[in-house]
């Protein structure tokens, strides 16, 4: 078998003058099993070329970057000033629906009684017999007559 | 522009991304490092991914600035080292699938025994196969300097394996 061609392309493999598929065909050439004695030398060379290519990563590496990649996606959470203080402004609101809630019952409450003037000595003399005990005040009847006294005086003037 | 996703577009990069990266580190928890703070930077900034032409250029990028950061302060940590240390870093131990050949694991050496530049060029040229363009604009340099520095590196594996194999070890 001739050799001349591996020879030619050997030396301009040196040189850098080979192109890519040159270099494949030298690759090729050399992961024969008998090669002439004088090309025998290179052999490994060109084998190491090969061999090199088969370096290779560990299987559980795609799981390490793809792990490690998306947890900044969980991790991306920015609290602005209005989010961060959200949680008071919750609390002050219910504070004051609750101040307001209250206030207001409280109010309706209290209105039934306060307005109320006991005026307990108004029955006394009848309290002792129950037919009478409720019926209207009759108090007030002489305290109107009473008004009217001074305009009498007025006129005479 | 179509939609990229992350699941199906960048997360598969991951394994080129390793390479890249423990190329440049020569250090494999490093280098896994290197390519979760790619990856998280590149999702961090996913509003801006249609601006993109190419979303690979732009993840290999962002991981190579990443590990070198990383390399130069892992260098700066290791300046109290002893000779003997430095003879053999950590760089040097082969990872597990090649050290079934004595062959293989001295290519590696070769190879992380490079300059940063020559490495990473080199490791996206002949085992990722990336075009000339591809690296340059990557890199950020020229396609000239690309091929400068590929040529160095693959004329100083040369030189050298050859030496070993002629001489030994």
């Amino acid at each position: 078998m001739d050799y001349k061609y591996i020879e030619q392309l050997l030396e301009r493999y040196w040189n850098c003058e080979t192109s890519l598929e040159e270099e494949q065909i030298l690759r090729a050439f050399f992961q024969q099993k008998e090669l002439p004695a004088h090309l025998l030398r290179y052999k490994s060379l060109f084998v190491y070329q090969e061999v090199a290519k088969e370096e290779k990563l560990g299987s559980d590496f795609d799981e390490r970057i793809l792990a490690e990649i998306e947890r900044p996606v969980v991790r991306a959470k920015r609290l602005t000033m209005h989010s961060r203080f959200m949680p008071l402004f919750k609390a002050a609101a219910v504070l004051a629906l609750l101040f307001t809630v209250g206030g207001v019952v409280k109010e309706s409450l209290g209105s039934g009684s306060a307005g109320v003037v006991y005026v307990y000595d108004q029955f006394e003399n009848r309290a002792t017999d129950p037919q009478v005990a409720y019926e209207a005040d009759t108090a007030r009847v002489p305290v109107n007559k009473v008004v009217e006294k001074p305009r009498i005086e007025n006129t005479k003037q | 522009m179509q939609e990229i996703s992350f699941r199906n577009d960048i997360l598969p990069l991951k394994d080129k991304l390793f390479r890249l990266a423990l190329r440049i580190t020569l250090d494999r928890a490093e280098a896994e490092d290197v390519v979760q703070d790619t990856l998280i930077k590149v999702w961090n900034r996913r509003d801006e991914w249609a601006q993109f032409d190419s979303i690979e250029a732009y993840c290999l990028t962002i991981a190579r600035n990443l590990a070198i950061d990383r390399s130069q302060k892992m260098e700066a940590q290791h300046i109290g080292l002893t000779p003997e240390t430095q003879e053999m870093p950590d760089a040097l131990t082969p990872d597990r699938q090649l050290e079934d050949s004595e062959r293989l694991k001295l290519v590696h050496q070769l190879v992380n025994e490079l300059p940063e530049k020559q490495r990473t060029i080199l490791q996206l040229r002949d085992i990722e196969g990336k075009s000339y363009k591809e690296i340059a604009d990557l890199l950020q340099v020229t396609e000239e300097q690309v091929k400068v520095n590929l040529f160095r590196a693959r004329q100083r594996i040369k030189l050298k394996y050859n030496e070993i194999e002629t001489y030994g070890l």
